[in-house]
């Protein structure tokens, strides 16, 4: 097994010079590396896995029974006051989206664009969106003070002839939250069909068998069955691409459209989607670089791979630095007095503490990685990760309540202050998110087994030293 | 006959009280006893009423249609159904078919099961035999009257199926001319309180009447035996032509025993120099509306001050810019703390209380240089005193221009030689009969702080064993030096009679359960004579009896309703002749017609004036430096009497915006003496303000320090009324007891005070954080002469795109149309229309906590800025209700369509549809809309703090009309749809048009200023229409294109142009 050289200049899509993958395996050495960790035996399963997905269920657990008490005493356990009517629970569905993003940025745009270093993060990715959706689809569940009602907002024929509002920006994100929520299962669950097949084919005892028997859906790795998967494949790329602009535009909206000064402004839709892609890579970052480690699968997700992902982490946190730069000019050059004040309210008010912290966590930190040495320091990439997350929750912060809290009349101005509630859930939330991620590693294949063995030299065996030549 | 009582209750609160959460089933299957009311049988007290109540219905013979016929509410039972009814049997007689089986069970399923958790099913009695002028669902008015103390309130309260459910003011009484304070208000919340007293007590164990009248009775023997020496009786102070016979029967019958009155915030110092002057103690009513020109000395006659609902009405119509132009009122303000009155004063002199007295004297020496004979200053010198300030000289040349039309009022803090003083000036104005009346209080009986001295040391010294207290709760608001608990433990026999069972009660032997007034026969005189009846609208709630009862027993030894004893005394002196007719003429009016007792034609004693001031000269020279104390009646608790009313803690309060406490007010300037973090007021952030103690005369009081800009520098002012314990589970323990200072000799205020911070801090919750308006047009206003040439407001209006629709918007033309206009220049921020609207739309108390949260209900609240200099700001304010906005931006956000656009341009809430997503209210540029973070209204108004166990009393006073809305709905002002709905109904099947004026919103119609207008915009004479033509005429925020149907008219100022031109 090669360890990383730090001298690899290829760029990512240049297949046949520097390896993506790199020690060299053979399709079989990729096939059992990564199955392996899928079939230990549950007696062999790490220790560190059970600590770890005790921790996530007892947080899990907790945020359950902490829903409950929601549900049951009313949505006045948390912070919530008169002015600023949207706290945590928004801010964390926005968070959570966001989150949701890299995920299908990377199976599609960049499965798209024929970036072909993304098949070893791409799984991952998917997995961690989905999951990232799941998260954030509960808050808008639980955080309508009648959340047993809150089927209303699906346009369902009933007697009463009661249609949802569809001029409500809410209602928007329903569609959009769910579409993205259905094209990005089925675009993970597509591809992992051949990979669920593989792992049926290893199968050692009946039920793994059976169960992966299901799932695989009879896939053979027939010529015909790769030629409809990859069609289908595509199809969904296509189809998952403008999702992934769509879903966190429509969330911005929910702001936009609002009249509050701070919300309604134009950028929200570039700037939301920036940003959502600015925190997915890091999520993905973080979640990768612990992964790699203990599943040591430095082989796969290489160093270059990750630096990759630190320069769109660096585009995309110097979008949303601009975003935010270009707020401030246009308060400043619209000339209204309700949205100047917000942002200086926003700098200097309060709020400050929030706006200071996101504005050091998205912008600043980030501008490291303009040196080579900072995009390929493991820990820094990890600790940055982490203050871009904290960075990027705490936009959605500042955009949510320090606007509300501060609008048009001086006299409802007020000082949102969470409550243990509006903490624990969120907190929680990481529970669910990551609970779902160690099942995840633990049951099924972290890395996309055949695309991966689509980008080793093997796959190309055609005298790859000419595989430029058309004529060949 | 107690058993038939407790039975004939029950019926009756079974037939008569079905609240609103009681509508659902009607199911009745047991037989139903009405108690049997024949003569011979054992008559109770209620039953007597009955009696009566049917005697003078069959009498009537002049019946006019019932809706417009307010009589007593015993007028309309009948007694006719007296015998045993059986209603028809039918379920449990009959075999249960295999139908009828499955239909019982699967009901029983759903609705035990499923809805059963959520959706309370009660069972209720109907009428057996409906009554005659009872038609359910249609409310009946009644005209009654409400005292505290000396101050009386001609109320008309509307009655549900026999229930009172909302207090309004009686356009006949000159108290109110249909206007009501926020306490007359709230007052009927107190009704319904579970807390209040409900039997009589003996040594903290439950008795009875009959056995008080009993023990009594024995007591009475000897007491008569020696003419009621040792007996003293301690009262409020009162006006009340019944209550006035009785206390002279009392004295007849107990020629030695005492009669004491006391009150801790009276008008005594006011009385006292009235005589100083006069030689009689005469009531004193001021007609605002003749007024050009008003100094107020300390006195905040729009709001603390007696008779205030009617001042306010007077001075709006003085204020009155259409009508009166450029020569509208001008109101010179003197006062040490801001007050609302201080508010709307063109010119404002923050001026410690203990000064007051020499701007007094120097506003006499200026007038008297200017020519003005002010009488009974000949023998003082009081050079000394004069004041070097433009004010005085601007004033004095204002009072003089408008000799006859100007008026000087002092207030009920002021000692009595500015009162005199202040009678001389206007006496030397020609003011009297003209713009300030007196009348003879021929009926009332004041608080005397002597007299209650006096009595204190005879129950020190063994002079008075027994002691009977009739009302009011002197071991909680007694001055602190008199030791009064320690006292009235010696008494032999101490009798309490009160509403609740309280400080005074718990250590009285007997205590007696006072009927609410809802509850009460009585009658009492207005300030200017008027007199009224106080008639009941429900039998007592309790085993309660009135203090015209107690006093009937304590007289006599027999009891008698408090509906004979005020018969007799009316039927004997007042309208001795065709009694009948006239009585349910009173009834019925509320008031005796055109009994205006004679203005006595007042007199200044020279003499006695000048030698009165003379002797109390010294309070001039103590007027001295060094900090001074300041107590002040609440204007939420009053003087704690309302400790126990949730929607008053909750009421914010005008100038600080506190809820739920009291605080010691200082200005910026002696905060900083002391190091107080003055950052910390007025920002978002500050829940904990730091503590400060009190050292006064000895006395020491812990209680946070409020910082608030225009006040007297070295003042401290402290509300009394709060730090309850024993008022129940509302007042107990809420803010702080400053009556633990509050000495005899320092009433009112008093120096010598020094402060010091704790070192503690404590939380407080205001409604209102921030306080300036950052230059926002938000309450725009302009001086009233040049207004009238260039017709500008200020802050101007910001530059605003073409409002243009990009789309063809939806013409609101079909009449009618809503909408309301809230003239800034005359409201006083006096907090009435809060409280109605809390009384008509049955808006929950969230509690302190909740309320600290920035969770409370109010639909409209009313929001202060503070405008110009630090050192003295104006403050103004602003009522905020829904605007109704034509393009509400709350509704295009909701996804479930839950709040809609009606064809009438009400910007209606659907609760049923409402999921609670919150994005409306953030979506509101003026922020009315309140949310249900909990099930606030689950076991009563009060459950945040009452828990959630159903109140059943306090469900009664929930107004039917009304939805009560549960927890994760959205709500807000609905321009009292409820109100509009039913006046288009009455309107329909009168067969006639609907009236501009027909329909009239609670803050409107509660309104004491008059301040909001109501009705059709596109009828072009309502009264709304031509308000909203007027060029005062804006709206909130309307750069933004929400098109609000509620607007504004903008403050008319009318300063001085000697002051202006100096500052």
């Amino acid at each position: 097994m090669s360890t990383d050289n730090g001298n690899s200049k290829i760029e990512s899509n240049s297949v046949g010079c520097t390896p993506l993958i790199t020690g060299n395996p053979t399709f079989s050495s990729i096939t059992g590396r990564i199955s392996e960790i899928v079939e230990l035996e549950v007696k062999k399963t790490p220790k560190a896995w059970f600590i770890a997905f005790g921790i996530t269920s007892t947080m899990t657990m907790a945020m359950s029974a902490m829903i409950g008490w929601l549900l049951w005493e009313g949505t006045g356990i948390w912070g919530l006051q008169n002015p600023a009517g949207w706290g945590w629970a928004i801010v964390n569905f926005v968070f959570w989206v966001g989150i949701g993003h890299a995920g299908t940025l990377i199976s599609a745009i960049l499965f798209l664009f024929r970036q072909k270093w993304r098949t070893s993060i791409n799984r991952f990715a998917e997995a961690m969106t989905i999951f990232a959706v799941i998260c954030a689809g509960m808050f808008p569940g639980i955080h309508v003070g009648r959340a047993w009602v809150a089927y209303w907002m699906f346009p369902l024929p009933n007697q009463m002839s009661m249609w949802p509002n569809f001029r409500s920006p809410l209602l928007w994100d329903v569609f959009a939250v769910s579409t993205y929520f259905t094209v990005s299962c089925l675009f993970w669950y597509v591809g992992l069909i051949p990979d669920l097949a593989t792992l049926r084919d290893r199968a050692t005892n009946k039920i793994r068998k059976i169960v992966y028997g299901i799932f695989a859906l009879g896939w053979r790795g027939g010529n015909r069955q790769w030629q409809h998967y990859e069609k289908a494949y595509l199809i969904l790329a296509g189809i998952a691409t403008p999702l992934v602009l769509s879903v966190h535009t429509v969330v911005s909206f929910d702001f936009a459209v609002g009249v509050v000064p701070g919300w309604h402004t134009t950028i929200f839709p570039p700037y939301f989607v920036a940003g959502a892609i600015f925190s997915g890579f890091a999520m993905v970052m973080t979640l990768a670089v612990i992964a790699r480690k203990i599943y040591s699968l430095e082989d796969f997700i290489t160093l270059n791979h990750l630096e990759c992902m630190n320069k769109i982490m660096l585009v995309t946190g110097t979008m949303v630095g601009y975003a935010y730069a270009c707020e401030f000019f246009i308060a400043w050059y619209g000339g209204n007095v309700y949205e100047q004040s917000i942002f200086i309210n926003r700098a200097k008010g309060p709020y400050s503490w929030a706006y200071w912290t996101m504005v050091t966590c998205n912008v600043i930190v980030p501008q490291l990685f303009w040196f080579r040495k900072f995009r390929r320091n493991i820990p820094w990439m990890f600790v940055a990760s982490i203050l871009i997350n904290i960075g990027m929750w705490f936009e959605r912060f500042v955009i949510t309540v320090t606007s509300l809290s501060q609008d048009f009349l001086p006299s409802s101005w007020d000082y949102y202050v969470p409550t243990v509630f509006d903490i624990g859930i969120f907190i929680g939330s990481f529970g669910l998110f990551l609970t779902l991620f160690l099942l995840f590693l633990r049951f099924l294949p972290m890395i996309a087994i055949a695309e991966v063995k689509g980008v080793i030299p093997q796959a190309d065996p055609h005298h790859y030293e000419h595989h430029d030549d058309e004529k060949h | 006959m107690s058993s038939l009582n407790n039975k004939d209750n029950k019926t009756t609160s079974e037939e008569m009280w079905s609240s609103v959460y009681e509508r659902r089933t009607v199911k009745d299957s047991s037989k139903i006893e009405t108690p049997n009311t024949e003569l011979d049988a054992p008559v109770s007290r209620l039953e007597f009423l009955r009696l009566m109540g049917a005697s003078m219905l069959n009498n009537k013979d002049n019946k006019t249609t019932s809706e417009e016929m307010w009589s007593s509410v015993y007028e309309r039972r009948t007694v006719k159904d007296s015998s045993k009814i059986e209603t028809p049997n039918t379920e449990l007689d009959a075999p249960v078919s295999r139908l009828e089986f499955l239909r019982l069970m699967g009901a029983s399923i759903t609705l035990a099961g499923f809805t059963g958790c959520r959706r309370p099913l009660e069972h209720i009695v109907p009428y057996v035999k409906q009554p005659e002028e009872i038609i359910p669902g249609v409310p009946l008015h009644y005209a009654t009257t409400m005292s505290i103390g000396e101050d009386v309130f001609g109320l008309v309260v509307e009655s549900h199926e026999g229930r009172p459910t909302k207090i309004e003011g009686n356009e006949k009484h000159p108290s109110n001319l249909g206007k009501a304070s926020s306490l007359n208000q709230a007052s009927i919340l107190s009704l319904y309180d579970p807390d209040r007293s409900k039997s009589v007590m003996h040594d903290e164990s439950t008795e009875t009447w009959v056995n008080f009248i009993s023990y009594w009775r024995q007591l009475y023997t000897q007491m008569k035996g020696n003419n009621g020496d040792g007996l003293a009786i301690l009262t409020e102070s009162f006006s009340s032509p019944s209550l006035l016979r009785l206390k002279n029967e009392f004295l007849k019958e107990f020629p030695k025993a005492a009669w004491v009155c006391y009150d801790p915030v009276s008008n005594e110092t006011m009385y006292e120099g009235i005589a100083g002057a006069t030689g009689k103690p005469f009531k004193q009513v001021n007609r605002y509306d003749k007024a050009e020109v008003i100094v107020s000395l300390d006195c905040d006659f729009l709001l603390t001050e007696t008779d205030n609902v009617v001042n306010s009405h007077n001075f709006s119509k003085s204020r009155n810019f259409e009508k009166r132009k450029s020569a509208i009122n001008r109101l010179y303000c003197v006062e040490s703390t801001y007050s609302i009155t201080g508010s709307m004063a063109d010119h404002r002199l923050p001026l410690r209380c203990s000064e007051i007295i020499k701007f007094c004297v120097a506003l006499a020496m200026e007038l008297r240089d200017q020519a003005v004979p002010i009488p009974g200053l000949d023998k003082i010198d009081l050079n000394q005193y004069r004041f070097d300030h433009s004010w005085l000289k601007a004033i004095a040349s204002d009072l003089i221009i408008a000799k006859g039309k100007g008026l000087v009022v002092a207030g009920k803090k002021q000692p009595g030689f500015v009162h005199a003083l202040v009678l001389a000036i206007n006496s030397g104005l020609e003011n009297i009969n003209k713009t300030v009346h007196y009348y003879e209080g021929k009926y009332s009986q004041s608080s005397s702080i002597s007299d209650f001295s006096n009595l204190v040391s005879k129950m020190s010294n063994g002079e008075v064993n027994n002691l009977i207290i009739l009302g009011g709760n002197p071991v909680y608001n007694a001055p602190v030096d008199f030791n009064f608990s320690t006292n009235l433990k010696k008494m032999q026999t101490s009798i309490h009679v009160s509403p609740y069972y309280d400080e005074t009660s718990s250590l009285t032997n007997w205590h007696i359960p006072q009927s609410h007034f809802l509850e009460s026969w009585g009658d009492a005189a207005s300030t200017d004579g008027t007199l009224s009846v106080i008639q009941p609208l429900i039998a007592p709630l309790f085993s309660s009896k009135t203090i015209l009862e107690c006093l009937h027993a304590i007289c006599y030894g027999t009891d008698k309703s408090g509906h004979e004893i005020v018969r007799e005394t009316w039927s004997n002196s007042i309208i001795p002749i065709s009694f009948e007719k006239n009585w349910r003429q009173i009834l019925h009016d509320g008031l005796l017609p055109n009994n205006h007792s004679n203005l006595s034609s007042l007199k200044i004693d020279r003499g006695r004036l000048s030698k009165y001031l003379l002797s109390q000269q010294g309070l001039l020279s103590k007027a001295g430096t060094g900090l001074e104390l300041v107590f002040q009646s609440s204007p939420a608790v009053f003087d704690g009497r309302f400790a126990n009313n949730g929607w008053l803690q909750e009421l914010p309060d005008p100038i600080t915006k506190l809820m739920w406490d009291n605080v010691a007010l200082i200005s910026p300037k002696t905060a900083e003496k002391i190091n107080i973090d003055l950052n910390k007021f007025g920002s978002l952030k500050t829940k904990n303000y730091q503590m400060m103690t009190l050292f006064f005369h000895g006395r020491e009081l812990d209680i946070p320090v409020y910082v608030i800009p225009g006040l007297a520098d070295d003042s401290v002012m402290v509300t009394l009324g709060y730090g309850r314990t024993k008022s129940g589970q509302i007042g107990n323990n809420v803010g702080f007891d400053t009556y633990k200072i509050r000495t005899s000799a320092n009433l009112n205020y008093g120096s010598d005070l020094k402060i010091s911070l704790t070192g503690n801090s404590y939380p407080l919750s205001t409604s209102q954080d921030y306080r300036k308006m950052e230059g926002r047009p938000l309450v725009r206003e302009a001086v009233a002469s040049s207004f009238i040439n260039n017709g500008t407001l200020t802050p101007a209006l910001p530059m605003s795109p073409d409002l243009t629709p990009l789309w063809k918007s939806h013409k609101y033309d079909k009449s009618p149309q809503w909408g309301m206009t809230i003239d800034l220049n005359v409201c006083t921020g006096c907090n009435a229309c809060v409280i109605a609207c809390q009384s008509e739309n049955n808006i929950p108390v969230v509690g302190k906590k909740e309320a600290g949260y920035g969770r409370e209900m109010h639909w409209i609240r009313i929001d202060r800025y503070f405008t110009g200099s630090e050192q003295n700001p104006k403050m103004v304010k602003q009522p905020v209700p829904c605007m109704h906005c034509e393009n509400a931006p709350c509704e295009q956000v909701c996804p479930v369509q839950a709040t809609n656009h009606d064809k009438e341009g009400l910007n209606v809430m659907v609760y049923n549809r409402c999921i609670g997503t919150r994005y409306c209210a953030n979506n509101c540029p003026y922020k009315v809309r309140r949310f249900n973070f909990y099930n606030f209204t689950k076991g009563g108004p009060e459950t945040r703090i009452r828990g959630e166990k159903p109140q059943e009393l306090q469900k009664m006073s929930q107004n039917p009309d009304v939805t009560v809305r549960s927890r994760g709905v959205m709500e807000k002002c609905t321009y009292c749809v409820q109100r509009i709905n039913q006046g288009k109904i009455n309107s329909k099947t009168a067969g006639k048009k609907l009236k501009d004026g027909d329909i009239k919103t609670a803050c409107q119609q509660t309104c004491p200023a008059g301040a909001i207008s109501f009705g059709d915009i596109t009828k072009k004479d309502s009264v709304v229409s031509k308000m909203k033509e007027l060029k005062r005429n804006y709206v909130l925020l309307g750069e933004w294109h929400t098109k609000p149907r509620t607007s504004y008219l903008g403050v008319m100022r009318n300063p001085s142009n000697e002051i202006e031109s100096v500052s």
